[in-house]
């Protein structure tokens, strides 16, 4: 029940034997003596009274009950929080000994007499244990960016964006895609936003790395920025696939593989990145998506304040 | 005579874990070294006594006794025999406490084999015998540039540098390992605790912000050099003090 209705509950019965207690006790009604030799007056004020309190109690435990839940939840969230980190840290530490193990393993093949089926065979066990040491380092790097402390200063957007598609045109898969960035100069160029530099780094790169995944030669991709005052906005577009409308909201699970993304490589770890990382920014990710057309992926960053 | 010229060194090898003991410990002796291993702390303790490696290498989580509680032993007991760590959690304190409690150099799990046996060559071609490394100095000291490790701060000349805490650990892993070829995904591994791609970039970053506050050139390095196509080499010659 709503707040406001417990305090109408609680004041109304102790208003009306306000009341009925003044117009018995001014003789406006009759004050006869009733049982118990109370007065009406007195009574109408014990009623109110004591239906008050019955509201005023209730409506107390209420808010004691709502506060407790409130604090429940929060611990709750913070135990999952940490149960995960602790989870993953031991995921962790379980998977690395044996995975060491098939290194070493698979090193000490190498190193001798093979013929050309063998050491493909071998190449490709290689190349899945490190599939595997990627895919253990990313759940452990997304388990990190929960609790751990942000190197925050103020980062250049603009010098942040360049770098990231220098980086992405270099790439081999690039080819093909025109790749463009449009930053604003006028009336002034992009604010700085607060935030650990190498993390905002690595969340432009997965949101590119990603179009470059879902696009082909011929497709465009375009980075683009703008300040809508407090907030700074970073969009990711592209020409490419496009995701079903079913698995929009998925995408940002942790190792969720959409319908378009099978055979398309990648460890279904990314978005969580990416997701995880704007939130610790306290900036916010969502994506628009037309299956066929494309996608664009919007960021909203919090403008740098001293 | 560096051990490396003499007739190959001897390496104890300790991890709990018998297929990696066995698996490295003969990849290790295809490329030269005498290897003998241990299975835990204080079996470490008691080899390294009679065999008395050139250099150790010791895993941090183990039974009885753990890689750090072997290490902090050692070095309290004034037992200088280099030492790499082989490190279980990639976080930032357990990389700067390995660091600190004298380890000569770390490496995460799971790590590429033959990146250990360059990792291995490196520490014993900088190890000075019955010496501190430089890696358990709390003072490091490059012509004007001193780093006090404690306070993380940095001086140069009377100057004390504003850097970011990541260039702070950046510039600490450079000096600790001067005239040594590091490459950037190194870097990375060893100072971000990633292997992301995405990175050489941050490291080339981190780089061009150190350079700057160090008023250093790139084209004729006092401090930091880059090695074109391969990573970056502290060029400056580094005293530890205690």
């Amino acid at each position: 029940m709503k707040r406001w209705l417990w305090v109408a509950l609680m004041v109304v019965p102790l208003a009306c034997g306000g009341m009925g207690a003044v117009l018995f006790w001014l003789d406006v009604l009759p004050n006869r003596i009733a049982y118990l030799r109370i007065d009406l007056g007195t009574l109408f004020l014990l009623l109110g009274l004591m239906t008050g309190s019955v509201m005023l109690g209730e409506a107390l435990r209420r808010v004691v009950e709502e506060r407790r839940q409130r604090v429940f939840l929060q611990r709750m969230q913070a135990e999952m929080v940490n149960e995960r980190h602790e989870f993953l840290r031991r995921l962790d530490h379980e998977l690395k000994n044996p995975l060491m193990a098939m290194r070493a393993g698979l090193a000490n093949l190498t190193g001798t007499e093979l013929d050309a089926p063998q050491r493909e065979i071998i190449e490709s066990v290689e190349t899945q244990i490190l599939r595997l040491s990627r895919l253990l380092a990313d759940l452990r790097k997304l388990a990190e960016l929960e609790i751990r402390p942000l190197d925050c200063a103020p980062v250049d957007v603009n010098e942040l964006l360049q770098d990231v598609l220098t980086m992405t045109e270099e790439r081999p898969e690039a080819e093909g895609r025109q790749i463009t960035l449009t930053l604003p100069q006028a009336p002034w160029p992009l604010p700085p936003v607060s935030g650990d530099h190498d993390l905002l780094f690595l969340l432009v790169h997965n949101l590119l790395d990603n179009a470059l995944k879902f696009t082909r030669p011929g497709d465009k991709i375009e980075l683009r920025a703008f300040e809508d005052g407090a907030r700074v906005v970073v969009e990711v577009a592209d020409t490419g696939a496009g995701i079903p409308e079913k698995d929009a909201l998925l995408v940002w699970n942790e190792l969720y593989r959409g319908e378009n993304a099978r055979g398309v490589p990648g460890s279904g770890i990314g978005l969580s990145l990416v997701r995880a990382i704007a939130e610790r920014h306290h900036g916010e990710v969502f994506l628009r998506s037309r299956l066929g057309q494309g996608t664009v992926f919007t960021l909203r960053l919090p403008v740098y304040r001293k | 005579m560096s051990k490396l010229e003499t007739s190959s060194p001897r390496l104890l090898l300790v991890d709990d874990e018998v297929a990696i003991t066995a698996n490295l410990a003969s990849f290790l002796e295809r490329a030269g070294f005498q290897v003998s291993t241990a299975q835990d702390g204080v079996q470490a303790i008691e080899q390294m006594k009679r065999i008395q490696p050139d250099l150790v290498i010791l895993d941090v989580l183990m039974p009885r006794m753990d890689g750090r509680q072997v290490l902090r032993q050692l070095r309290q007991g004034g037992d200088w025999t280099p030492i790499i760590l082989l490190t279980q959690v990639g976080e930032a304190s357990e990389r700067a406490m390995a660091l600190e409690e004298g380890a000569d150099d770390y490496i995460n799990k799971p790590f590429d084999p033959r990146e250990l046996i360059a990792r291995i060559r490196s520490v014993l071609r900088r190890a000075r015998p019955g010496q501190p490394p430089l890696a358990a100095a709390w003072k490091l000291i490059c012509g004007r540039l001193v780093f006090d490790r404690r306070a993380r701060r940095v001086f140069l000349g009377e100057q004390e540098l504003t850097l970011t805490p990541k260039a702070v650990a950046l510039l600490e892993y450079l000096m600790t390992h001067p005239d040594e070829l590091i490459t950037r995904e190194r870097l990375l591994e060893t100072v971000w605790g990633w292997d992301y791609p995405v990175g050489t970039r941050t490291v080339d970053t981190r780089i061009a912000e150190l350079r700057r506050e160090l008023g250093d050139d790139a084209v004729t390095p006092t401090y930091i050099e880059t090695v074109p196509g391969e990573g970056y080499r502290f060029a400056g010659k580094v005293e530890g003090q205690a």
